[in-house]
């Protein structure tokens, strides 16, 4: 296997890529009591229009399928349910969908083996049945309705509709009541053997193991299929605009919510399959946005004196290959100000300059930050494959945080944070509404 | 390496859990003072004037700079209910020094000096009070937080499901206070308040991380340590005390604009001894503790009414609680069908497989407590508060020794005490 050590967190990742197109990760955890698995394929909720290897015509099916799929694949032909049967081995398990990737995954201390026979035959073995498809649609639907009690869920969803014009991202990964109803059993075999080659696959397993014997134990649990061709992933056009600067839902919330966009089409455009250059301008928009409103700044200290916002925004960069976004997230007593307070001081810094002193700070705080994510086995295993699937290696982010210089920075300020690319959506209720409008 | 508590002064505690696995130290400190309708809301307002500023760092933003410098350290707080008590709780994460990229710093020593005047020394401009902006902006601040009960509608039922049946008992109260009350809170009676609480409460301090002989000298040469004088904590030691009779069930309903209805329905536990809390994990972890669960099993996987349908043991109490997420016209359909699991559950309607699988599933939680910090930092602080000390060996034991009829036994001892339910 090969052997990727990196010194500064002291942690080492073997890799293989297998015959049959599979890559296996293994992040050895010596004293940990807790083992954790992860089986990925790099199809999401993104991917609904695709050419299927060795055929010509596009195919186009419902949205929300492969989060469909991920909730079918515990089913079995014998009549149980592998949730089940590993929930019964005392191991946690589970699954879940994003835009570019579906997982199933467990932790256990005990019965490792016996869960992996249980893991490697469900995802290897789909059962659908017309009868147990109709049905998943009823829970799915409850699902659907649960997350639209959720205003923080709301206002994530409604930002990206604000601007995106035609990408799937902007819709809900688990589809709609409607969409959902269009699904069939023939659909999802269908994305089934399309997506779940293993060529378009990836395992992450951490614990305290030796990675070469734990290797054969997953490759003697792979039942024969060849590696498939690639796979031709259709997404629309998409303009650098934004589709509407601002978007407004009423629901019952005590503040106001909001979620600060910035459309970073240039993204796509600059790094076209180069990870190092994806990593790095992850790291800068990081630095940027801590320097703009994190805890230290001066603009954070001053909204929250003034009783504005509680606590600093979350601060995301969400990305892919076709789309990338910048999101602050929070709650604010009045938003539209806060967008306004943000956009001078993005002024006020491109005119001053950035400060040496103010980046060694932050880039110290995003050395820890990322330190601490390889505490955890379950955090590891995650994060190595979803960066995977973006063709990145966790460890860079480590590596490339000494390497981001002001210049670089400045570059990136100008070149991301412009106010055409802005977007706010706000969740308030409706008496918030009229007391803002009195103010 | 093992758990070492070590009493520093009378009521204080310092607990070190040594552990070189993680990329962190993590510290916390827990000030534990009983549940009072009159310092509820004080209690949880103390917590957040202390992070505006210390002695040494009076502004908020001078904290910010010190953390980013120590690469990234946290410093946060939060206030918490265990059983009739309010904990006020701070904690505190810095990199191990092992993986310090300049190997000339003291990580561990400075962490802990900065926490302990952060909790212990706060910025008071040489007078008997906070600094009245801070106090006056965190009431502000705590009076928003107390308004968003509402935003987390299942949250907000299991609040409420709580205050109705504990109405004018402390288990009721909501652990960050009143509105009410916030007015007549200023800078000087709750500096006063925060200094009857360094006096009378219950202190533990935590350290979890690398294992260093000097803790403890650190902590017992502390001056903000010194300053602390020894005391009887007046804290409630939690013990298990059913209701005096079973209550007759009751039914609330309530309307929000709610897209799904959610269902509390919280069950009273009529035991005494606080052994019987392994039976009752067991019998939790059947009722609705996991996919198996016959919650999860009847009411989404065959009757498809909720997406999550599971149960929660608050031992401090003595309760289970059920959640429900469901469409709304389901409501009666779904009561009944749990219903029905409570008397299957007194009729033994469940196999010894199922009971083995509960086991197998706490005893790997139990096993993998030590490989995250804070669970393991929350196991020893709640074994402190039961006052039963039992080792994580002995807890696995006694798991292990459950059977099914204990199990029966203990469903005979569940009750109904409130069915909550929001709508639209």
């Amino acid at each position: 296997m090969q052997i990727v050590e990196n010194l500064k967190v002291k942690e080492k990742v073997y890799q293989e890529k297998l015959d049959n197109g599979l890559t296996v990760m293994i992040i050895p955890k010596k004293g940990f009591q807790k083992k954790f698995i992860i089986w990925g394929t790099h199809y999401g909720s993104n991917d609904s229009t695709f050419i299927v290897p060795g055929e010509t015509d596009v195919t186009e099916v419902p949205k929300g399928v492969a989060h469909f799929l991920e909730h079918k694949m515990f089913e079995q032909e014998n009549g149980t349910n592998s949730l089940d049967v590993l929930t019964a081995l005392g191991v946690n398990a589970n699954a879940y969908t994003t835009n570019d990737h579906t997982a199933y995954l467990y932790d256990c201390t005990d019965h490792f083996k016996e869960a992996l026979d249980e893991l490697m035959d469900y995802v290897q073995h789909p059962y659908f049945t017309d009868e147990n498809v109709e049905k998943e649609k009823g829970i799915i639907g409850q699902e659907i309705m649960m997350y639209e009690d959720y205003p923080q869920w709301k206002v994530y969803l409604n930002a990206l509709e604000a601007m995106y014009h035609n990408h799937p991202v902007k819709l809900d990964i688990t589809g709609s009541i409607e969409t959902i109803s269009q699904i069939d059993k023939d659909i999802l075999y269908k994305c089934y053997q399309t997506f779940y080659n293993p060529a378009n696959m990836a395992m992450v397993i951490c614990g305290d193991f030796e990675p070469e014997s734990l290797l054969e134990e997953v490759k003697k649990r792979l039942i024969e299929v060849k590696a498939g061709g690639e796979i031709k992933r259709i997404y629309p056009e998409e303009p650098d605009t934004i589709v509407k600067p601002k978007v407004e839902q009423i629901m019952e919330v005590s503040q106001p919510l909001y979620t600060i966009g910035i459309k970073d089409m240039a993204a796509t455009q600059n790094t076209t399959k180069n990870p190092e250059e994806l990593v790095k301008r992850h790291l800068a928009i990081e630095i940027l946005l801590n320097l703009l409103i994190g805890d230290s700044s001066p603009l954070y200290q001053k909204l929250y004196e003034e009783g504005m916002i509680l606590s600093s925004p979350t601060l995301e960069y969400e990305f892919s290959y076709t789309y990338a976004h910048l999101l602050l997230t929070g709650q604010a007593k009045d938003p539209e100000r806060l967008l306004a307070e943000l956009k001078q001081e993005i002024n006020t810094i491109k005119e001053q300059g950035i400060q040496e002193e103010d980046v060694n700070r932050i880039r110290k705080t995003l050395y820890g930050d990322y330190l601490k994510e390889y505490n955890d086995v379950a955090d590891i295993a995650r994060m190595f494959l979803a960066d995977y699937f973006k063709g990145i290696c966790s460890f860079d982010y480590l590596e490339q945080i000494g390497s981001i210089t002001v210049d670089y920075l400045t570059q990136i300020l100008s070149e991301v944070f412009s106010e055409d690319h802005m977007i706010l959506s706000i969740v308030k209720s409706d008496c918030q509404n009229a007391s803002t409008k009195s103010e | 390496m093992e758990y070492k508590p070590n009493e520093i002064k009378e009521g204080i505690t310092l607990h070190q859990i040594p552990n070189d696995r993680f990329k962190t130290n993590l510290m916390a400190i827990f000030i534990t003072t009983t549940l009072t309708r009159e310092n509820v809301t004080k209690n949880a307002l103390i917590p957040t004037v202390l992070r505006r500023g210390s002695k040494q760092m009076p502004t908020q933003e001078e904290i910010s700079k010190t953390l980013e410098e120590m690469y990234g350290a946290t410093f946060d707080c939060g206030v918490d209910k265990r059983g009739d008590n309010q904990v006020l709780k701070f904690y505190f994460e810095s990199i191990n020094d092992n993986f310090l990229p300049n190997g000339d710093e003291n990580m561990l020593k400075d962490s802990l000096e900065k926490f302990l005047e952060l909790v212990f020394d706060p910025y008071t401009d040489g007078t008997n009070q906070f600094k009245p902006e801070y106090v006056e902006q965190e009431k502000d601040n705590l009076k928003k937080i107390i308004e968003s009960k509402i935003d987390n509608k299942a949250k907000y039922a299991m609040d409420r499901c709580i205050e109705e049946m504990y109405k004018d008992e402390p288990f009721g109260l909501y652990r960050y206070g009143y509105v009410e009350d916030l007015e007549s809170i200023n800078a000087e009676n709750l500096y006063q308040s925060y200094q009857q609480l360094l006096s009378q409460s219950k202190i533990d301090l935590f350290v979890s991380g690398r294992d260093n002989p000097k803790i403890k000298e650190w902590v017992n040469q502390n001056p903000n340590i010194q300053k602390l004088a020894a005391r009887k904590p007046q804290f409630v030691s939690i013990s298990s005390k059913p209701k005096d009779a079973p209550v007759p069930e009751k039914v609330v309903q309530e309307s929000m604009e709610v897209t799904q209805g959610k269902l509390m329905i919280g069950l009273d536990l009529a035991i005494e001894d606080t052994n019987l809390q392994y039976p009752t994990t067991i019998y939790n972890s059947i009722l609705g503790g996991s996919a198996n669960s016959k919650l999860f099993q009847k009411v989404r996987e065959e009757a498809s009414l909720a997406y999550s349908a599971s149960s929660s043991y608050v031992k401090n109490k003595n309760n289970i609680f059920i959640s429900c997420g469901i469409d709304i016209p389901n409501y009666e359909k779904t009561v009944e069908i749990i219903k029905k699991q409570l008397e299957a559950m007194k009729q033994g309607d469940f196999t010894d497989e199922e009971v083995e699988n509960a086991k197998q599933g706490l005893l790997s939680a139990i096993k993998s407590v030590n490989d995250e910090q804070d669970t393991e930092l929350m196991y020893y602080f709640a074994q402190e508060l039961m006052n039963t000390k039992h080792s994580l060996k002995e807890y696995s034991d006694r798991i292990s020794q459950v059977t099914k009829q204990d199990v029966i036994d203990i469903a005979h001892k569940v009750t109904i005490d409130t069915i909550y339910f929001l709508k639209d």
